[in-house]
């Protein structure tokens, strides 16, 4: 792909949103890009950091959101515009300074976060409108379309953002961040040195006026308020907010974000043009009030389109009660009456439905005896459940722990974390994990539940956490475990990356986000540091890593540590690191799901590289898939499975 | 600026796949070529967690006039890439329509998890009854012939093209593959992309 | 009551979860669902076979005694309170190393050793206790490995789940060394064909071991650490009449309980146990009792035993002589006994008669028998 930071200004590329946001910062000016990796937003770190040397930016992965949130603010607090990126769970991290930025106020430069939801959870372990967040942080908020919408709108937020002196969020959806479109590119900034210097802007007799440092001063409450107004007063105007359609439309849809292309194709595909207005939001927090009440006394049917959370519904309808009794004929349609839902993903057929019961019209996608001829073919179709990849050290891995817990049988359970290991909680990692919420909560649960023991609690707890999660949030709770004495089983599973969401480099695998060598920060090191008893094992060694945990497990004191080591597979196949074996089936030795076996190494240990062949009744492997690590050899009952050294 | 038209505005594309088997570079590459072409293009694939081992579909809307959302409507399907036959029958299921036409690689790849494939000739006849023409194209089998299953895609990309059912050129595809694929890998690569229209033509 | 068309399923619901499991470990024998691990079955995960080995070999799921009676010794199974015996008569190992090592009388070992060192073996499926005094099954292929597994443990051991190690394929030819029920676990993998897992053709001689009750190491192991540093142990005892005694020999004391202590970690299965004497093997070995110490009382049930028997005393590795009337009518009576209690709980778990849980086959004469008061 040619340069990001390509100098065509009217060139027209294919760029995913992300790809463009990056672009826009980049035609910004930005000098700091601060993120930690998270689906959807992953891309536009790296995009930039590709970049960084050449157009003078500071690009770096944070541990965590929170770091990120501070370093970005901290280049805007030194005159320095900055984007810090995150998906919606970061919000949730980053919170606590993001508020207390909103009273400080920021630097001379703009501060923009750029945050992508995932309705529908397709990369994500929960749901969550990131906008009701910014709402509550008190922060102007945008919503972008689409890729070109993306570029234009991370621009113009260094504006707002500069006028008002408050982080100004752009938020997407994962549809905005991964769908490529067409994008015309703008300038690139004339200049590209970019001076830093922190002011000293304390004024105890003027607190209003002082700079960065909040405190317990109600007084910074009232500007905040007095910014946000300014910015409603801007978002007025702004071109982002558009209508199309009739003057006086039979239905008003307001929409946001995504789902604007969704209501437009949803009227243009039921021909509804006529009866169906659309006044598109690209600022909607806050609400720009006045543009709102002309557009709801031209109709008399209200219906919300946006992803997730009823926001713009609430606030227009909050808006709508003000009026009274202007709006008192308006009826509105959304999540309150149920034409979309608050959960999962919105799409353009979701938007028809609901329009056919609003405009009380009929729709056939297709012709109906296809639709019964199609609906019966796709029975034939079974269902692709996610697993880890073939040569997966975690699947190794969980293979230990079931066997070292059903051993022990005193109802051992894994806390687990977000990762790849998240499949612990499902058939790939065996049905191990019994809990799994935010970054690092593994770590923490198992803290609480090995402090129950005066509770009569005997089961061992392990607690499973990733290289990367470890540096973003375990170790504070390592530490907590330690000092409180609390009885349970770190298990970092280092497979040197952050792979889940795109092998981004972290602190422990010694390159930076520009792939610039970096320190090694020792996990090992760091660990016996804390005071804990660590041990390092290698997953394929299934009998040595059971082994190990066993003995673990019976030592039940304090907080212990195991380090799994081995590369992830597709960061082996990145760096060209061929497979170490070569497998086969013997079909003579097979018994595949007769009694002594039962199809172990497809049914249980499920690795894609194994298929079962229902005519000859017989497991195989699938050459195209299999990554030839030798993990089935190991448990196959009849020793049918054959490995041979690769050449 | 090329001389290709839609046969229909917008213009849905489909590429079915399996996480890992490529369908973004293919949908990126063909997204390019039709950037370069002159149309506005939306294309989306889902990824991360799909990576391992999930179905992964990515949608292509194609117009002249505006910027579409990516994903196809229920039933609107105007062409499908089938990387894999189950997938094929998947994506027929939710977006096809008696106008349909699908090019197929026939090569199954297995569920996980002791979920078992269902017979392959019964995927395959069903792939032609929901379709106005199935065109099968034995890539995999080509790739594994040339010596790396990583060749499957470009080989499929030149059944696309050669296939003529979207306003795309072999000229425009070449020189978004030389950007790729430098030096010697573009000459195998290119060897790939030539072998699929050979066997788009013949099947 | 067919033994067939039931896999693992039923076997931890009619046996194991019903405190039926004796620790014989026949089901782990060729399942890579289940190991047997700190005395107990553990399920790693599930297996959805309907008609699977682990059901059929159990000894504690329904039994043909007929059909292995016919199998094992070419008769219908008889009404001897001992099991069907050609020869019952005392022994004694003249080896000084082996003497050192036996419980009582040595025969086992030295049989064992003769038939190794003859040819007529290859391998012994037997157990072995660990330096914790952990019972678990082992494959011994030497004198010297013989002689380590030398002494009872007084615990249920698994020992089948070592007979998984060997190939099917596999040309050794192989002993098993085992309790009552695992000599007739053994017995119904003779009779009933293993599906895929081991060949009992390859078993050319089984020694059975007269057993009173066998102790459950997860519960055993915890008091006996109590008591001593087990790893200190060289010998467990449970002499006969006048003795009420659980000895443990260590290399500097040794340490007694009565009986009623040790009772609360005696296996509860073991009360549904009819099987005394090994009947289904091809000698059983028991101790003498406390007239005779350092005998061994033996029953030969087979030619292949009398065989052996015979190249032992010619060899002169073992001298024998005559079990006094006594001694037999005692013999008798305890088994005997033993059976009629057995068939006494089952009849109180089961709720009648008719459900003799794993006890079948038997000629309504036989049954009737020994159910009779």
């Amino acid at each position: 792909m040619a340069s990001i930071a390509m100098d065509k200004p009217g060139a027209t590329v294919l760029l995913m949103g992300n790809e463009a946001v990056a672009r826009g910062a980049i035609e910004a000016g930005i000098g700091v890009a601060a993120a930690y990796p998270g689906s959807p937003t992953s891309e536009v770190l790296p995009t930039i950091a590709g970049v960084a040397k050449e157009m003078n930016i500071h690009a770096e992965w944070s541990v965590n959101e929170k770091v990120s949130a501070e370093v970005a603010g901290a280049a805007s607090f030194a005159g320095i515009r900055s984007l810090c990126i995150m998906k919606q769970n970061g919000a949730n991290v980053a919170a606590d300074f993001i508020v207390n930025a909103n009273m400080t106020g920021l630097g001379e430069a703009g501060m923009v976060i750029f945050i992508s939801d995932d309705p529908g959870g397709m990369t994500s372990n929960n749901e969550e409108d990131s906008r009701t967040i910014t709402k509550w942080f008190d922060n102007p908020l945008l919503e972008a379309n689409n890729a070109q919408e993306a570029k234009e709108m991370i621009k113009w937020a260094y504006e707002v953002s500069e006028a008002v002196n408050l982080i100004v969020f752009v938020r997407g959806v994962t549809r905005l961040s991964y769908t490529r479109g067409n994008v015309v590119l703008g300038e690139l900034p004339e200049e590209k040195e970019k001076k830093a210097h922190f002011p000293d802007l304390w004024d105890m007799y003027n607190p209003t006026k002082s700079k960065f440092t909040s405190g317990p001063f109600p007084i910074f409450h009232k500007p905040l308020h007095e910014k946000l107004e300014k910015a409603r007063e801007i978002f007025e105007t702004s071109t982002f907010n558009r209508y199309m359609g009739p003057e006086h439309p039979e239905v008003l849809i307001i929409t946001c974000g995504a789902c604007t292309s969704y209501s437009i194709e949803a009227v243009e595909e039921l021909k509804a043009g006529d009866r169906v207005g659309v006044l598109k939001l690209g600022t909607t927090w806050p609400l720009p009030e006045k543009l709102v009440a002309k557009h709801l006394a031209t109709t008399t049917k209200v219906f919300f389109v946006e992803e997730m959370d009823p926001f713009v519904e609430r606030s227009v309808m909050e808006l709508a009660a003000s009026l009274l009794p202007a709006t008192s004929a308006l009826t509105f349609y959304g999540k309150r009456s149920g034409h979309l839902t608050p959960y999962n993903e919105q799409s353009t057929n979701l938007v028809i439905n609901a329009l056919m019961d609003i405009l009380a019209m009929t729709y056939q996608p297709r012709d109906l005896t296809y639709d019964k001829v199609a609906k019966e073919a796709v029975a034939l179709v079974p269902s692709r459940p996610i697993n880890m990849c073939a040569g997966c050290p975690h699947r190794a891995t969980f293979w230990a722990i079931k066997k070292a817990l059903k051993l022990d049988g005193r109802d051992g359970l894994v806390t687990g974390d977000i990762g790849c290991y998240s499949l612990a909680f499902a058939g790939p990692g065996f049905f191990q994990a019994r809990t799994m919420h935010a970054m690092g909560s593994g770590a923490g649960v198992a803290n609480g539940l090995g402090s129950l023991k005066q509770f009569g609690f005997d089961q061992p707890v392990l607690a499973v956490t990733g290289d990367s999660t470890f540096y973003h949030a375990v170790m504070p709770a390592l530490v907590n475990g330690v000092y409180n004495n609390s009885n349970f089983i770190l298990l970092i599973l280092d497979n040197s990356a952050t792979a889940m969401t795109g092998f981004q480099p972290h602190p422990g695998t010694g390159q930076l986000a520009t792939g610039d060598p970096a320190t090694v920060v020792d996990m090992e090191a760091i660990c016996r540091a804390m005071g804990a008893h660590v041990e390092l094992c290698e997953p394929f060694d299934l009998e040595h890593s059971t082994e190990t945990l066993l003995k673990m497990i019976k030592e039940d004191s304090g907080a212990r540590v195991i380090i799994m080591r081995h590369m992830c597979q597709l960061v082996k196949v990145k760096r060209k690191i061929p497979a170490k074996y070569k497998m086969h089936v013997d079909p003579e030795r097979c018994l595949g799901d007769t009694c002594g076996c039962d199809r172990l190494c497809t049914r249980i240990l499920g690795c894609p590289g194994l298929m079962w062949d229902t005519k000859a009744g017989r497991a195989a492997i699938d050459e195209v898939l299999c990554a030839g690590c030798g993990l089935c050899a190991d448990i196959c009952p009849a020793g049918a499975i054959i490995r041979e050294e690769a050449i | 600026m090329g001389t290709k038209t839609l046969t229909k505005e917008p213009f849905n594309f489909i590429v079915a796949g399996v996480g890992g088997q490529g369908n973004v570079l293919l949908s990126a590459f063909v997204g390019m070529a039709l950037v370069n072409e002159g149309f506005m293009v939306s294309v989306a694939d889902t990824f991360g967690v799909s990576q391992r081992g999930g179905s992964v579909t990515s949608h292509i809307k194609i117009s002249k006039e505006a910027t579409y959302s990516s994903v196809t409507l229920e039933g609107k399907a105007d062409v499908i890439l089938g990387m894999e036959p189950v997938e094929t029958l998947r994506a027929l299921g939710e977006f096809g329509n008696p106008h349909v036409i699908t090019i197929v690689n026939p090569r199954p790849v297995h569920p996980t998890g002791g979920v078992a494939y269902p017979d392959l000739e019964e995927v395959k006849k069903a792939i032609i009854k929901l379709s106005s023409q199935a065109k099968f194209v034995n890539a995999t089998e080509e790739a594994l012939k040339m010596g790396n299953p990583i060749y499957t895609n470009v080989i499929l990309l030149g059944s696309l093209v050669g296939a003529d059912v979207l306003p795309i050129s072999k000229e425009s595809m070449v020189p978004i593959l030389e950007e790729r694929f430098p030096g010697k890998v573009f000459d195998t690569n290119m060897k790939a992309f030539n072998k699929g229209l050979e066997l788009i033509a013949m099947a | 009551m067919s033994n067939n068309g039931k896999g693992s399923k039923a076997l931890f619901e009619e046996v194991i979860n019903q405190g039926l499991c004796t620790g014989c470990g026949a089901c782990v024998t060729a399942c890579p669902y289940m190991v047997a691990y700190g005395g107990r079955i553990v399920v790693l995960d599930k297996c959805t076979i309907e008609e699977g080995d682990c059901y059929k070999h159990c000894p504690r799921t329904y039994t043909d005694m007929n059909a292995v009676s016919e199998k094992i010794f070419g008769v219908p199974y008889g009404d001897e309170e001992v099991g069907h015996a050609v020869d019952i008569f005392m022994a004694r190992s003249t080896d000084k190393r082996i003497k050192e090592k036996a419980q009582d009388g040595g025969t086992v070992t030295t049989l064992l050793a003769l038939a190794l060192e003859e040819g007529i073996i290859n391998a012994v499926v037997c157990t072995k206790m660990d330096e914790d005094k952990v019972a678990r099954g082992y494959v011994a292929r030497s004198r010297e490995e013989l002689l380590e597994c030398a002494g009872s443990s007084y615990e249920a051991s698994f020992v089948l789940e070592a007979y998984r190690g060997i190939p099917k394929e596999s040309t050794e030819k192989l002993a098993v060394v085992g309790l009552g029920c695992e000599v007739e676990a053994l017995s119904k993998i003779k009779t009933y064909e293993p599906k895929n897992s081991v060949n009992p053709e390859n078993i050319k001689l089984t020694m059975g071991l007269i057993c009173g009750w066998a102790l459950r190491p997860d519960v055993f192991h915890p008091f006996l650490r109590e008591l001593c540093d087990p790893s200190q142990a060289v010998k467990f005892d449970i002499p006969h009449t006048p003795h009420y005694t659980f000895d443990v020999y260590t290399k500097k004391e040794t340490k007694s309980v009565t009986l009623d202590e040790i009772r609360p970690y005696i296996n509860p299965a073991c009360q549904y146990c009819w099987d005394m004497t090994a009947e289904f093997s091809d000698i059983s070995v028991g101790s003498a009792g406390s007239k005779f110490p350092g005998w061994n009382t033996v029953i030969i049930r087979t030619n292949m035993g009398a065989d052996l028997m015979e190249a032992a005393r010619e060899k002169g590795i073992l001298e024998t002589q005559a079990l006094p009337e006594q001694r037999l009518a005692h013999l008798k009576t305890v088994a005997l006994n033993r059976k009629k209690t057995a068939l006494k709980n089952i009849i109180e778990k089961t709720g009648s008669e008719k459900d003799l849980l794993y006890v079948g086959g038997l000629s309504e004469g036989i049954a009737d028998k020994l159910l009779e008061e």
